[in-house]
């Protein structure tokens, strides 16, 4: 949010119900947020984009994290900790995220898949896919509380 | 070449997203999000030679 914005929002009233549902909308189905709100051209930018980068980032090979125990007796952990980060990256994909989930697509440990030379790359765009989400989310949350136009 | 494709389709998506969460105007956000794929990729290709001369 630019400045002449924050002077905005602080004189705005408290945040309206709606704009949690457009934001919980726009993590679930990227895009969705803005199309909601009938913003055409954001939603087409900045969802395409989350789409564009998750889908090339699989098509690369790229690897999806979550939070797994193996070989650790505590989830205060290092080696349970240092996961959680990259799965909140991941989580930020929403639907993609969850179907990729629940098909076991992505989440594989698979050395084959590891030797590829697109592999980090696909990964670095897996988890970019989400923390883009995660700003087109706060966007639309901003315009649907009237805080940015 | 892909390697440079694969960075120009990085920075470009980023680029997209960050021109349209800032700025003002248009015109302002368009800049914005040229000045953002420029920084990526001229950053990218300076760290990538850098690191070649590390073993």
């Amino acid at each position: 949010m630019v400045k002449s914005e924050r002077i905005e929002a602080q004189r705005v009233e408290p945040t309206p119900r709606g704009a949690w549902l457009i934001g919980l909308a726009a993590w679930f189905l990227p895009g969705s947020g803005h199309l909601a709100l009938h913003k055409w051209g954001r939603a087409a930018l900045m969802g395409g984009a989350v789409w564009v980068c998750f889908f090339v980032g699989l098509a690369m090979g790229g690897h999806l994290f979550y939070v797994t125990m193996e070989g650790a007796t505590s989830f205060l952990q290092w080696s349970v900790l240092i996961q959680i980060p990259p799965m909140a990256a991941n989580v930020g994909s929403g639907i993609l995220y969850i179907a990729c989930w629940l098909m076991d697509i992505g989440f594989r440990d698979d050395p084959q898949q590891a030797a590829r030379a697109t592999y980090e790359y696909g990964t670095t765009f897996l988890l970019i896919a989400g923390l883009l989400n995660y700003l087109t989310m706060l966007d639309a949350f901003d315009i649907a509380a009237g805080r940015k136009s | 070449m892909r390697h440079l494709l694969v960075m120009a389709l990085f920075a470009a998506l980023a680029a997209i997203v960050f021109g349209a969460i800032s700025k003002d105007t248009p015109r302002e956000r368009w800049i914005y999000g040229v000045k953002v794929f420029a920084e990526f990729m001229v950053i990218g290709l300076v760290l990538g030679w850098l690191l070649r001369f590390i073993p």
